[in-house]
């Protein structure tokens, strides 16, 4: 073909092409079903009928016994309902099983609501509570929190509405994890994935598409036990960056965001008074770990110290912008066990370079850096590249640690790598958090007991060992409560960990939009009572 | 070897005239260039700063004082402001250019010294070195190097000589391809065989005879490169397989400053403008070297 | 011709293989246990070891990797660690999304580079010339997630007229709804959302290409055929745009087809700042998840469409000047 041809053909269908453009109209489709967040600021008329969320990752699997990450977990709020629910206070509440009683310390009779059917129209029963147990606590199937089912020694139907659980040992903290989600047995049985992919369950919204790393669409479930959600479509928008996600609120493609935020982003959207801002005492706290086993860190004198010399209050004033606040011990503001009176290690340099002194610790070679036995005052301090604050605090330590003669290098790198390197003991000092504290158990029990499985520090204290495990064998909550106030005081005292912040939950969303009750575990199952006005 | 003949077309430097390099006509040259004038003021300028930094500088670029954190540019004294610890940030970019430059450089000439060595052997000896060589090459173009990259900071941990490491290991695949292109034209000249006839032993040959002739390619690629190494720095500091502070270069000032660009945004537009002017500077310089080459070329 | 393209296949396995080999070795010298990763901090040490076990992970390393090449020869790419999805699922959902992106960044790269390179070519040494090649190589200074976070202030935040993030209908579905309703919100809603990141992606290769068209359009302005045309009277835009330019054509497609290359290397970095869903943000996160048969199977897709991007260029080649027919 010649050249001139083929420009003529590429001519004449190119006008072709722009007659027909000019032929077609421009409307937005009275139902959107493309999903997509354009800048549709101009629907006038009716208020939209569908909300949508920015989240910071997407689900890894959305069978909620195998999901770990929050992303998993807001999709399984709102896909499953628990056998119980925890209130803003972290009380249990009634979910599927209407009551349920304790006949002894060892067994609990769950009585199941009887007007509930899975979103593939099954009845939900007790075989279904039975068999999400059982897979839970089967070794063969991997569940990331089987440890928290573990005290289950196993589940039996008493009829169709009726389950018992029978205890190993009495467990207190057991309660606060039914929350997860009940899984049908008719699909689950046939172990081919189809769970972690299409999740079928009895919740107030049922998962439609899931475009990986992009969207997650949900539609009302009208024969939801709890009532139709008011509104019809929900979209879980995934967008990593923190800046992206709240400027995508802010240009109106999104309606609501919520943790984790930056901190300067949140000063500025409050000034705004588009949006509202939630902010609540959140489930988690960020602390320092300090290597027991680490030979100048061993020195409980050092660690005290040290301790001495981190400002929580710059921190949280100035690096989190008062998101999260200055932390005091391993027991969260927002749980019934809090104890005010431990009140941590203030910022006091004068008083940590006596103590290094005690310790035999002093600049004798005038290099600024203090020395003992000739050998240098040297610790590491780490944390992991994903979270920019958490970066930006051990920057700013260790500008206030060598100030001070400790010689401080830090060491930054992907979670992976630093987690590793956590529970193989390689760390001087790492800056981590806890999340998800329903229960004091889960702050004390693996991180402080000798035998603990997140005792990364090796941390080892008999009276404290005795102390979390009557707490959690016993189930008077007073009495719990004074035990995990004792432990406090002492793995505060002795430095275990040097707990840094109380990590604050805040949601952010436009003022249209009505309705939504926030949970201190960022829960979106407020969600389905709230909708967009105009 | 379909590849390198496209690489060649993409590189059009040519080679340059037999013996040798003669500086005094390049600096004839240099002067006739706009493009070289300006993208070499430019990397004046940074190098000047890198050099002079403690005298230029206004403040500790290290003195945390965080009741002056975030000030906008010309506040209390802070030519560009401060940073989110209260820190100069006129004076963190100023000695940001040292670590900016010497990440640049040192890893130019790692890759350098790499791509060259390469080069020259899979070009002078031909057979199934040449063929090995250039297989490995082919494996580095056959995906983004970039990811290569990451996986190489991820595997060697963070810090400022794993990431000089790592963007030297990635980018040497263009010195071996231009040298070894530059061998094959000249390795069969007379003077080349000559040399040999006489007795010279391959070391001699290779570093005294045929080197030489490479030299203008090779400063042009390392010009680009040295562009390249700083973005590409800057984009790791972003994924968060940087350098470790206190250390800052532009590229980790930059990336950080950017969780800051709505309230604070001289954070990181002057960071970014700094790595923009630099890297500018360099791609003129680049370009402009190698059309002074080619011309020089056609001109003979 | 075909047998060309055969000769060209077989010479790209030892290359794969190579990649292959090398990506493996380098993804298991990362410090840092999937299992881990997976099973997150509140894991006993028994359910690690029995994950571990399950996934291979405590196999010896040759064992490992002989799995594995067993596996790709048999065209399994594995399963995800943490999606628990057939790898060749994810990359058949996320590749569309990004070969989407990258074209429309080529074609904005090129809506750029022809004109910028065609006048500083015709007007050389003019102050033209100067600012066509200033202009298209700040684009290349810049770095990319930079210019993408500052598009998304001024254009989306501040302005408010594009989406911030995300994609909208594939082009092609937008395409073909659009027609099927004679609706444009369809094909605007896409493209809407494409036109920042394509963008951002395009002006990296738009200085290389304004390069080249230069370069070449001068070499070509100068041949014999131009001059004779000019002089039996032929001026100004057509002998440009008729004789110089198909002419200046050939090196052209060569860096074209070079750039897309680069274009998906710099989708990486694009992806994660607009939160594209294709296969460099796919990739990102596994990397820092440490999902080994995700990555290993992104890498050696991207090494394929490499390897296929390069056969089109040869062919394309041949096609343009068939002069240089090869062997």
């Amino acid at each position: 073909m010649n050249k001139k041809s083929w420009f003529s053909i590429l001519f004449v269908m190119m006008f072709i092409f722009s007659a027909f453009l000019a032929g077609c109209s421009y409307e937005k489709p009275a139902s959107n079903n493309t999903g997509s967040a354009g800048s549709d600021d101009g629907d006038a008329g009716a208020a939209r009928d569908e909300i949508k969320v920015g989240l910071d990752v997407d689900a890894g699997t959305m069978d909620p016994r195998l999901s770990k990450d929050t992303s998993a977990k807001r999709v399984s709020e709102l896909v499953y309902d628990g056998l119980i629910r925890l209130s803003a206070n972290l009380e249990p509440e009634p979910g599927l099983a209407e009551k349920w009683e304790s006949p002894d310390p060892t067994t609990w009779v769950f009585t199941l609501r009887e007007d509930v059917t899975f979103h593939d129209g099954e009845p939900f029963t007790a075989e279904d509570v039975k068999y999400t147990f059982d897979s839970l606590i089967d070794p063969d199937f991997q569940a990331p929190y089987a440890s928290l089912y573990e005290p289950i020694k196993s589940v039996e139907v008493v009829d169709d509405y009726q389950v018992k659980f029978t205890l190993k040992e009495p467990s207190a903290p057991l309660l606060s994890y039914l929350d997860i989600g009940i899984v049908p047995k008719h699909i689950g049985e046939k172990n081919d994935n189809t769970l972690s992919n299409n999740p079928i369950g009895t919740g107030p919204y049922k998962m439609v598409k899931w475009d990986k790393n992009s969207k997650i669409s949900f539609e009302a479930n009208d024969k939801y036990w709890g009532g139709s959600p008011k509104t019809n479509k929900l979209t879980y928008f995934i967008i990593p960056d923190n800046s992206t996600r709240v400027a995508s609120l802010e240009s109106g493609d999104i309606d609501i965001v919520h943790s984790p935020l930056s901190p300067q982003d949140i000063k500025r959207i409050k000034e705004n008074d588009q949006f509202e801002v939630i902010e609540t005492e959140g489930l988690g706290f960020t602390y320092l770990n300090f290597n027991q086993k680490h030979p100048i860190l061993s020195d409980l004198k050092v660690r005290q110290a040290i301790a001495h010399l981190v400002n929580k209050e710059i921190i949280s004033s100035d690096i989190y912008q008062g998101m999260d606040t200055p932390g005091k011990s391993p027991l969260i503001p927002a749980s019934w066990a809090y104890d005010e009176s431990i009140s941590g290690f203030s910022y006091d340099p004068a008083k940590a370079a006596a103590l290094f002194k005690e310790a035999g610790w002093e600049d004798s070679d005038g290099d600024s850096i203090l020395d003992k036995d000739g050998e240098k005052l040297k610790i590491t301090l780490s944390t992991h590249s994903e979270d920019p604050n958490r970066m930006q605090a051990v920057e700013y330590l260790q500008n206030e640690f060598t100030k001070n003669g400790v010689e401080t290098e830090v060491k930054t790198s992907e979670w992976p790598t630093f987690s590793t390197g956590l529970t193989e003991g390689n760390f001087d000092i790492a800056l981590v958090g806890w999340l998800n504290l329903v229960d004091p158990d889960r702050s004390f029990y693996n991180p402080f007991h000798t035998n603990g499985g997140s005792n990364y520090g090796k941390y080892s204290n008999a009276t404290v060992d005795e102390l979390i495990e009557k707490g959690r064998t016993t189930l008077e909550q007073a009495e719990r409560k004074s035990f995990y106030q004792e432990a406090a005081k002492i793995v505060t005292e002795e430095v275990a960990y040097d707990v840094l912040l109380y990590q604050g939950y805040i949601a952010m969303y436009n003022k249209n939009l009505k309705g939504f009750t926030e949970h201190p575990a960022g829960s979106f199952y407020g969600l389905k009572d709230a909708e967009i006005t105009n | 070897m379909e590849l390198s003949k496209q690489y060649q077309t993409e590189n059009q430097t040519g080679t340059l005239p037999k013996k040798g390099f003669d500086f005094k006509d390049f600096f004839q040259l240099i002067t006739q260039s706009k493009s070289v004038l300006i993208g070499g003021a430019f990397v004046l300028v940074v190098v000047i700063c890198a050099i002079f930094a403690p005298v230029i500088s206004t403040h500790d670029p290290y003195e945390m004082n965080m009741s002056e954190r975030l000030l906008t540019p010309m506040e209390d004294g802070h030519i560009l402001g401060t940073d989110q610890y209260g820190r100069d940030l006129f004076s963190r970019i100023i000695y940001g250019a040292r670590v900016s430059l010497e990440v640049g450089l040192v890893s130019v000439v790692l890759a350098m010294v790499i791509g060259v060595t390469l080069g020259l052997v899979s070009g002078y000896y031909g057979g199934w070195v040449d063929t090995l060589i250039m297989r490995v090459v082919d494996i580095f173009l056959s995906f983004p190097v970039l990811l290569l990259a990451i996986a190489l900071v991820a595997a060697l941990g963070p810090g400022i000589e794993n990431v000089i490491l790592a963007l030297g290991f990635v980018y040497w695949t263009n010195y071996a391809r231009i040298v070894r292109a530059n061998v094959l034209a000249i390795k069969e000249e007379e003077y080349i065989q000559a040399a040999k006839t006489i007795g010279s032993n391959d070391f001699r040959i290779i570093f005294l005879n045929i080197l030489p002739n490479c030299l203008a390619p090779i400063v042009v690629v390392a010009t680009l490169g040295l562009g390249t190494a700083i973005v590409s720095e800057a984009t790791l500091s972003f994924l968060g397989l940087g350098i470790q502070p206190p250390e800052s270069s532009w590229g980790w000032t930059l990336a950080f400053g950017m969780k800051f660009i709505r309230e604070a945004p001289h954070l990181s537009v002057y960071p970014g403008l700094a790595i923009m002017f630099t890297v500018l500077g360099f791609n003129l310089l680049g370009d402009g070297i190698r059309d002074l080459t080619d011309s020089k070329l056609k001109r003979n | 011709m075909a047998t060309f393209i055969v000769k060209r296949f077989f010479q790209f396995i030892p290359v794969l293989l190579g990649i292959s080999i090398l990506v493996f070795f380098l993804l298991h010298l990362i410090p840092g246990d999937p299992a881990l990763t997976l099973l997150g901090q509140d894991a006993t040490k028994e359910d690690l070891e029995r994950l571990r076990n399950v996934l291979g992970l405590n196999e010896p390393l040759y064992i490992q990797l002989m799995v594995f090449l067993k596996n790709l020869f048999q065209g399994d790419l594995g399963i995800s660690i943490f999606q628990d999805t057939p790898v060749i699922t994810l990359i058949s959902t996320h590749l569309p999304a990004t070969l989407e992106l990258a074209v429309v960044a080529m074609i904005i790269a090129l809506l750029i580079a022809i004109p910028l390179g065609i006048i500083s070519a015709v007007k050389q040494f003019s102050w033209l010339d100067y600012g066509s090649m200033f202009f298209a190589q700040i684009g290349v200074s810049m770095p990319v997630f930079w210019m993408g976070l500052l598009l998304i202030i001024g254009f989306s935040v501040n302005l408010n007229i594009l989406p911030s993030f995300g994609r909208g209908e594939p082009l092609l579905d937008a395409f073909v709804q659009t027609i099927q309703t004679g609706n444009l919100f369809y094909l605007v809603d896409s493209l809407q959302h494409i036109i920042l990141p394509a963008f951002t992606l395009g002006v990296m290769s738009a200085a290389l290409i304004t390069r080249m068209v230069r370069s070449a359009m001068l070499e070509v302005l100068k041949e014999d055929y131009i001059r004779t045309a000019e002089a039996k009277g032929v001026r100004g835009i057509v002998v440009i745009m008729k004789h110089a330019f198909r002419n200046a054509l050939i090196p052209v497609v060569t860096i074209v087809g070079l750039q897309f290359g680069n274009l998906l290397g710099g989708a990486i970095v694009t992806e994660t700042v607009f939160a594209w869903p294709g296969i460099g943000r796919l990739v990102i996160t596994a990397i820092s998840q440490r999902d080994f048969p995700v990555v290993q199977g992104c890498v050696l897709m991207i090494a394929l469409i490499f390897a296929l991007i390069n056969l089109i260029v040869d062919i394309l080649y041949a096609i343009i000047n068939p002069k240089i027919q090869q062997g």
